[in-house]
């Protein structure tokens, strides 16, 4: 492998980070907050790529746009089921086994609202954009993909800054932090959950938009990024939006790098593998390794 | 005193093996009873669901820990069974080892993913059934894609599956119930509600989830070894999709999370009406169960069981 | 004196680069109440919960009976003769007050493996703890002072030989304190060790034959109930703190 191929795959593993950590940090909010795993998040994935496909087959709309479009639309559908089905689930400071059912419930019926509306096809977006390269000597980067990394950057920085300088980001701290403690000092714990639970489904609609811009999809998109967003977590640890981000960069390494090893028909295997070595070396996660590192100091 | 207090439980502990007796002979003489083939084959796959469900209760309904990774348990005792039966060896024997090998598998998987902790542990057996079925499709000795065809050579009569997927459906049964009133069951219990507390008092929630993980595999592999005879063909993408781990899992959910009726009845239900269902509504079955599970979730957590249980207590006292 | 059944030898804990714990050492004789007491964030807990399992210690030592425990899971402590109670009770809730101990007798240091045995234990020792009326009901629905009571049941199930007390008596009313301080005497008449910490001075010295006072998670002194009270720099740093809060020099970090 000569230096700019190791370039060009180091670039196109940057780039696949970027929709990767758009793709976790829904689920990773929810979970803070709410103590609520969404199972959903594979679901409202893929009712993203199809909004952004609709949206591009029927009115012509630039996928891009059509994104960044999901997250009011999706938003919206979050502060529905949450006041639909999630707030009914019994309180609780841990993950419960029924918060986690009723996810995986409602991620059934997702999915097959997607077969009865979609069909089992593969579908795709192809747009101008789609095969457009962008040249710098000898780099060559897919346009598209550079785009689709501004975007998700985009989502990223928001959200970092609304959870630093809002009051729903203070809300939501103080909750990931401890939810006792913030009920008392007068945080509206109802509200806080509602608003959350509407924007991690609404980064799973951008999430999935933007990933349909790149592969094709059908009603089961949503399984394989679920998994890949899960091993994010695992990697980064649930605090915070840089640790986020940070495991979503080294799940695209290993998956972009892993090609010049491991045959392609067990790529799919790939970060289940990146969990097992995670879990059995690194039972903390990345943060572990940290608090080990200081503790030595 | 205490023969006061022991006498009649002892007395209810009878009555109640005399009602699953009574089922298991019922069942046994059915097929000279002159059933149909169709209703015959019917029962025969209730079994199996019924055996699985009950695997998966052990560790999801028992234990708390929720596994969408039973698939790949069922499809390693479906190859494991059409392996050695096609290499000839006596099928009584190759769904012993459709129990060994799963179990054998359940150790490798449940030393990483233990470390995880309730629905951390749910998600990472997801990653687990999707590398199986990865691994399996690429492997030469599953046949790939394509299948692999059981061929049998010995002669045997139809009418044994029936009774070997009974004999094993009682085992399940039995084995639930032993496992439910001893201290094994009581350990796996306080862990379920709370693993902190349960390490204190002297119970190893890792060793014990290992170890009812290793059962609950053995059943489900055993259940996949008895189908797998039956069908006499099968393919990596069939007995490993995730779709076989949803199956498994919504079963004892929808019966009846943690109780051993309510396991049975999750197998029976869906041994009944799933081949209708998909043969009538194709289009919107998964939609049925996902709503269904939601429905139960809410509004029932104890599942068909405890719904039944209610009406029950209901109708015994009028007032 | 024989050999202690428990020593502690330099035990530290690090936080971050906060030292929760530093070097804090000692022995607890046979058949002694030994009692934890210091303000608020001053390790009592910290250090409990290193003793009992529940967090590694950075640095140190622990032995029980001469064998180096240091480091083991609760579940292995539990089977060389360590059971604790917690500050915050955390029943089996879904299961009887019976069942609840049942489980301890089962996998405590007697190892009980069938389950009418476990039962007979379990019954002796809700009788004992005075809990035998409650027996068959839901640990969520009984009241909070029965349920510090079950956590001592359960701890006592395991049949242990040193038994790590934290804040049983919090929240407890003046007449539930004065029972649970006398069943925690009867129970050391049975011939069980007790580390009891307890945030109220009172209790302590009422029960302990021997207090450390830990602050800023160090050793700050040790000695008899009577001794520990008239010490000047225990008397400074927490009996006396309206004294040195009038002057105006409250103890820093």
């Amino acid at each position: 492998m000569t230096f700019v191929d190791f370039l060009n795959l180091l670039i196109a593993a940057l780039l696949l980070a970027g929709i990767y950590a758009v793709m976790s940090v829904g689920m990773t909010v929810i979970y803070g907050v709410m103590k609520i795993v969404n199972l959903a998040h594979a679901g409202f994935m893929m009712m993203g790529a199809y909004f952004a496909y609709e949206l591009y087959q029927r009115l012509h709309l630039d996928p891009i746009l059509a994104a960044l479009l999901a997250f009011p639309f999706f938003f919206l559908v979050g502060v529905a089921v949450h006041w639909l089905l999630v707030r009914w689930l019994p309180h609780s400071d841990r993950p419960t086994l029924q918060s986690l059912l009723l996810m995986f419930g409602l991620w059934l019926v997702l999915q097959n609202i997607g077969y009865l509306i979609w069909g089992n096809t593969d579908r795709s977006i192809l747009s101008p954009r789609t095969l457009a390269l962008v040249h710098l000597g000898p780099i060559i980067i897919s346009s598209l993909r550079l785009v689709v990394f501004v975007a998700a950057a985009g989502c990223m920085a928001v959200l970092e800054i609304a959870l630093s300088r809002t009051w729903f980001g203070r809300s939501v701290r103080a909750l990931i932090q401890n939810r006792y403690a913030g009920r008392i000092v007068g945080v509206d714990d109802e509200k806080t959950a509602r608003l959350t639970f509407g924007m991690g489904i609404a980064f799973a609609g951008v999430a999935g938009a933007l990933l349909a811009t790149l592969y094709s999809f059908d009603p089961d998109f949503g399984r394989p990024f679920l998994l890949r967003a899960f091993v994010i977590i695992v990697l980064g640890g649930l605090e915070s939006v840089s640790g986020v981000a940070l495991g979503a960069l080294i799940l695209a390494l290993v998956e972009t790098f892993s090609i010049l090893f491991v045959p392609a028909s067990y790529q799919p295997a790939i970060s289940f593998a990146l969990l097992v070595v995670v879990l059995v070396v690194l039972p903390g996660g990345i943060a572990g390794l940290w608090a080990k590192r200081r503790r030595l100091a | 005193m205490t023969t006061a207090v022991f006498a009649p439980s002892r007395l209810e502990a009878r009555a109640r093996l005399v009602l699953p007796g009574l089922l298991l002979v019922v069942l046994a003489l059915l097929p000279t009873a002159g059933l149909t083939p169709n209703l015959i084959r019917l029962l025969f796959i209730t079994f199996v669901w019924v055996t699985a469900s009950l695997g998966w209760n052990l560790l999801g309904g028992f234990t708390g820990q929720v596994s969408f990774g039973f698939a790949v348990f069922y499809g390693l005792g479906a190859y494991t069974a059409a392996l050695m039966i096609d290499r000839g060896v006596n099928p009584y024997l190759s769904f012993l080892g459709a129990a060994l090998i799963p179990a054998l598998a359940s150790f490798f998987i449940g030393l990483p993913t233990f470390r995880l902790r309730g629905p951390y542990f749910a998600i990472a057996t997801i990653g687990v059934s999707e590398a199986t079925r990865v691994i399996m499709n690429n492997l030469a000795i599953t046949g790939g894609a394509s299948g692999f065809r059981i061929v049998e050579h010995r002669p045997f009569r139809q009418v044994d599956h029936y009774y070997t997927a009974l004999a094993m459906a009682a085992l399940a049964v039995a084995v639930s119930f032993l496992i439910q009133h001893s201290k094994f069951g009581m350990g796996l219990r306080a862990i379920k509600q709370d693993e902190e507390a349960a390490a204190d008092l002297g119970v190893n929630p890792y060793a014990y989830k290992l170890a009812i993980h290793a059962v609950a595999a053995a059943l489900t592999g055993m259940a996949g070894g008895v189908f797998a005879r039956y069908a006499a063909f099968i393919y990596p993408q069939g007995v490993f999709s995730f779709q076989t781990s949803v199956y498994i899992l919504l079963m004892p959910v929808i019966g009846g999370i943690g109780t051993v009726w309510g396991a049975v009845l999750g197998g029976v239900v869906f041994g009944m009406v799933e081949e209708q269902l998909v043969a009538n509504f194709p289009q919107i079955h998964l939609l049925l169960y996902g709503s269904l599970l939601i429905l139960i979730i809410l509004a029932e957590p104890d599942g068909l069981a405890g719904l039944l249980g209610k009406l029950f207590r209901r109708l015994r006292t009028p007032r | 004196m024989a050999t202690p059944i428990l020593e502690v030898e330099k035990l530290t804990k690090y936080f971050g680069g906060l030292a929760a714990v530093k070097d804090v050492s000692f022995a607890v004789p046979e058949q002694h109440i030994y009692g934890f007491i210091g303000p608020n964030g001053a390790g009592k807990t910290t250090l409990f919960n290193m003793i009992a399992g529940a967090l590694e210690p950075s640095a140190g030592h622990i032995r029980s009976r001469g064998k180096d425990v240091t480091g083991h899971r609760p579940f292995s402590l539990v089977k060389s003769g360590i059971a604790r109670t917690h500050q915050i009770v955390c029943p089996f809730r879904a299961m009887t007050v019976l069942e609840n101990v049942q489980v301890a007798a089962h996998f405590g240091r007697k190892n009980i493996t069938r389950t009418a045995a476990a039962r007979d234990h379990a019954r002796q020792v809700l009788a004992w703890v005075g809990l035998d009326h409650q027996a068959d009901t839901l640990a969520a629905n009984i009241s909070l002072g029965d349920q510090k009571r079950l956590e001592l049941a359960r701890a006592l199930a395991t049949d242990p030989e040193l038994l790590l007390c934290d804040e049983i008596c919090g929240g407890l009313n003046p007449k539930e304190t004065r029972a649970m301080l006398d069943l925690l005497e009867r129970i050391r008449q049975n011939g069980t060790t007790i580390m009891y910490v307890e945030h109220d001075v009172k209790a302590i010295m009422a029960v302990c034959d021997h207090v450390m006072v830990l602050n800023y998670g160090q050793k700050l002194a040790e000695g008899k109930p009577e001794e520990i009270q008239n010490d000047p720099a225990v008397i400074e740093a927490y009996l006396g703190k309206a004294g040195s809060q009038k002057k105006g020099s409250r103890p820093v970090a």
